[in-house]
């Protein structure tokens, strides 16, 4: 356990940040380093574990233990997960904030992270209405500098070294981006090339987005999300890299593109008929569009600050989803959740066909939920052995139970990482 | 008064002369700045090549491709969301253009300024594209145009002199042979043969400009995606036509073109999130008529 580090397991923290012992070593606000090694016999600790205002990283003490004994580590599970709360203070991202995570999971070590606080939330700080900022203590956070465009861009970084034979199991909370927030999340894994095997890293990512906050009627209208995941297989001997998989989502109302009128034109003819088809037909989704489309026709070019107004092209190219979603999947310990979503994928009823029922299994999210148009997702086993699924689901809570009901039903993270592992699920 | 007649006919005359100069001279002045850069009359040579490469009776086999149309509509009317086709097709092929060049622009604009690169751009396309689907339509087309390339253009465009060319005429060749001996096809970390990159390096080799050979991949993509159309019975042919030649989509590819001219490929991506899923669900369509 992280006996060394080890931090209040509370949640609750006083209201100003406690001055970190580790401060010296950590430049910039918003930083953090995590490195998790195995001592002897079987012993996984932290050996570094520092992070500066407004991140904050919290391992948590008495976790999951697979089994009762600690004989039972073998060579498939060489040591008993830790699990680490990623956490920034008010819950989200202020614009103008830089988180930067760094963590090292040496040989055999595993990690569970997870973010509870719900949501991420990347809020908009708008200087006419502060009732969107989070209640975080005031002159903390440097106020935003002059020239908004630059500035005023959320981001977080997350780099994570998985060494032989170590797992990461890291399934957050959703994205939630707010009206015109501007977000940009690169997160990359480094695998250790030379492994193969059974001694191959592994890894499972979650990377999900939603809507922004529904019950203030947010659809859709922030400015600018974007989610890089990249998977490389770095040699340490010979120093060279390689891509294995990049997973690159971006949501942009492409509002800054210097266009002149016409192109903005062109772009809203096109809203404005498929808003047509969807007044004409579509009464079980997606009411909010609905009952916009008068001011889309009305309005043009689109009025900038007032985001739940038009059908906007990010809102156009999700539809009709209100989360939409990326879970990445590698390495042995892995394997047969990846498999068991394949075998989920390949065996969902056909489209277009008759529905001969008894396709799709009892699973808790039955296959026809998404069949339904609840759930549209697809998997895909792609190069170097990695499973890739894609979702989008019509509002946050549906996701959520259809992967956790998925990812508990095949069982094999709950027995490696403990049902703790799932907590944002 | 036959004076004044005269002198209005030969001012009428010096007015049309005047006008005809302006729309000329305002025609060359599109034409440097690159508004309609394949008539550029200074650089005549690769009209040709655009000719070759933008022909239909191409064997790259892009018409075996509905890039996810098939799926989007069988989507639709499982959603009940199907009213107006042609207003529903118009939706997808603004949406499939913005996809296909936020995801494949900025490799094929890489490999066209450096085909030395070919190989690695070929590798982290592979590393994003995130569905088989896809990744198939790719390979195939890819493949396919290497072939053409070798048994067809390679011999009468190998004699250019233009030194770049030259260059990437040897880096098709050991590619092509990288792709042939490749020893392990279940790991797929060889050279694959991704359609954009060897696009790109073809082009090159047969001279034209990234701008040229960037306008030419989106053309070809809306291309494919209307005769998909036609061949789903959505849109007629004359209708197809029509979207074809039309201002608006000319402007939407420029403005695409435009939008991912600079853009690295580590910042490539998905803009339609949809679009992944319809392409990856093509699989489950009980029946279809094209392979993605």
């Amino acid at each position: 356990m992280p006996g060394r580090l080890a931090q209040p397991t509370t949640m609750r923290q006083p209201a100003a940040p406690i001055p970190s012992p580790f401060q010296s070593s950590i430049a910039k606000p918003g930083q953090g380093k995590v490195v998790l090694s195995l001592l002897p016999p079987a012993n996984p600790t932290l050996t570094t574990l520092t992070y500066k205002y407004p991140l904050k990283l919290v391992p948590r003490t008495g976790g999951f233990v697979p089994s009762p004994e600690s004989s039972a580590l073998s060579d498939s599970c060489p040591s008993h997960p830790v699990h680490l709360y990623l956490l920034t203070y008010g819950g989200g991202l202020l614009p103008g904030d830089h988180i930067e995570v760094s963590i090292t999971l040496e040989a055999k070590t595993r990690m569970v992270v997870t973010t509870p606080q719900g949501s991420t939330k990347i809020f908009k700080t708008d200087p006419n209405n502060s009732a969107n900022s989070p209640n975080v203590i005031k002159g903390h956070r440097k106020q935003m500098p002059a020239n908004p465009s630059i500035s005023d861009m959320s981001q977080q970084t997350l780099d994570v070294h998985i060494g032989r034979q170590a797992a990461l199991c890291y399934l957050p909370d959703p994205s939630v981006p707010f009206q015109n927030s501007r977000y940009a999340q690169i997160q990359t894994f480094t695998v250790d090339a030379t492994a193969k095997g059974d001694q191959r890293s592994s890894l499972c990512v979650l990377d999900w987005v939603t809507q922004g906050r529904t019950s203030r009627g947010e659809n859709w209208n922030f400015r600018f999300w974007r989610g890089r995941n990249e998977v490389w297989a770095a040699d340490e001997k010979t120093g060279k890299s390689r891509l294995l998989l990049r997973d690159s989502v971006i949501l942009d109302d492409e509002s800054e593109d210097t266009s002149d009128e016409e192109d903005e034109y062109s772009e809203d003819e096109v809203e404005r008929t498929d808003v047509n088809i969807h007044n004409g037909l579509d009464n079980h989704s997606n009411s909010n569009s609905n009952s916009n489309s008068n001011s889309i026709t009305s309005s043009r070019p689109r009025p900038p600050q007032n985001g739940l107004t038009p059908m906007n092209i990010i809102q156009e190219r999700t539809r009709p989803h209100g989360v939409v979603g990326t879970l990445i999947l590698s390495g042995p310990v892995f394997e047969a959740l990846g498999s068991y979503l394949m075998h989920e994928f390949q065996t969902q009823p056909r489209i277009g066909s008759r529905n001969w029922s008894d396709h799709g299994s009892a699973a808790v999210p039955e296959p026809s939920v998404s069949h339904h148009g609840d759930v549209t997702w697809t998997a895909a086993r792609v190069r170097a052995g990695f499973v890739l699924v894609k979702f989008g689901a019509k509002d946050f809570e549906t996701a959520k139970h259809w992967l956790g009901g998925l990812i508990r039903e095949e069982g094999s993270v709950t027995r490696e990482f403990g049902e703790e592992a799932l907590f944002c699920l | 008064m036959a004076i004044n007649q005269t002198q209005d006919q030969s001012l009428d005359e010096e007015i049309a002369d005047l006008e005809e100069r302006l729309k000329n001279a305002r025609a060359r002045r599109a034409l440097a700045t690159g508004k309609a850069p394949f008539l550029d009359p200074s650089n005549p040579i690769p009209v040709h090549a655009l000719l070759l490469l933008s022909d239909s009776a191409l064997p790259t086999g892009g018409f075996a491709y509905s890039n996810g149309l098939e799926s989007y509509l069988a989507h639709l009317k499982l959603q009940g969301r199907i009213a107006n086709p042609e207003a529903a097709f118009d939706s997808f092929l603004a949406l499939s253009i913005a996809c296909v060049a936020s995801t494949s622009l900025p490799y094929l604009l890489a490999a066209h300024r450096q085909p030395e690169m070919l190989e690695t751009i070929d590798n982290d396309l592979d590393a994003s594209t995130p569905c088989v689907v896809a990744q198939r339509a790719s390979l195939a087309q890819g493949r396919a145009l290497l072939g053409v390339w070798e048994r067809s253009f390679r011999v009468p465009y190998t004699s250019v002199s233009d030194a770049e060319a030259v260059t990437a005429v040897k880096i098709l060749e050991r590619f092509s042979t990288g792709l042939k001996s490749r020893n392990n096809p279940d790991e797929g970390l060889g050279p694959n043969g991704h359609l954009a990159p060897l696009w790109a390096v073809v082009s090159r080799a047969m001279g034209l400009t990234a701008q040229q050979t960037a306008y030419l991949h989106m053309v070809n993509h809306a291309k494919a995606v209307l005769g998909a159309a036609v061949r789903s019975s959505v849109i007629g042919p004359y209708m197809a036509q029509s979207i074809l030649a039309s201002q608006r989509l000319q402007e939407m590819i420029s403005r695409r073109i435009e939008r991912e001219w600079d853009t690295p490929v580590d910042r490539a991506g998905q803009l339609v999130p949809a679009m992944d899923l319809w392409i990856g669900r093509h699989e489950l369509l009980y029946s279809r008529i094209f392979n993605s």
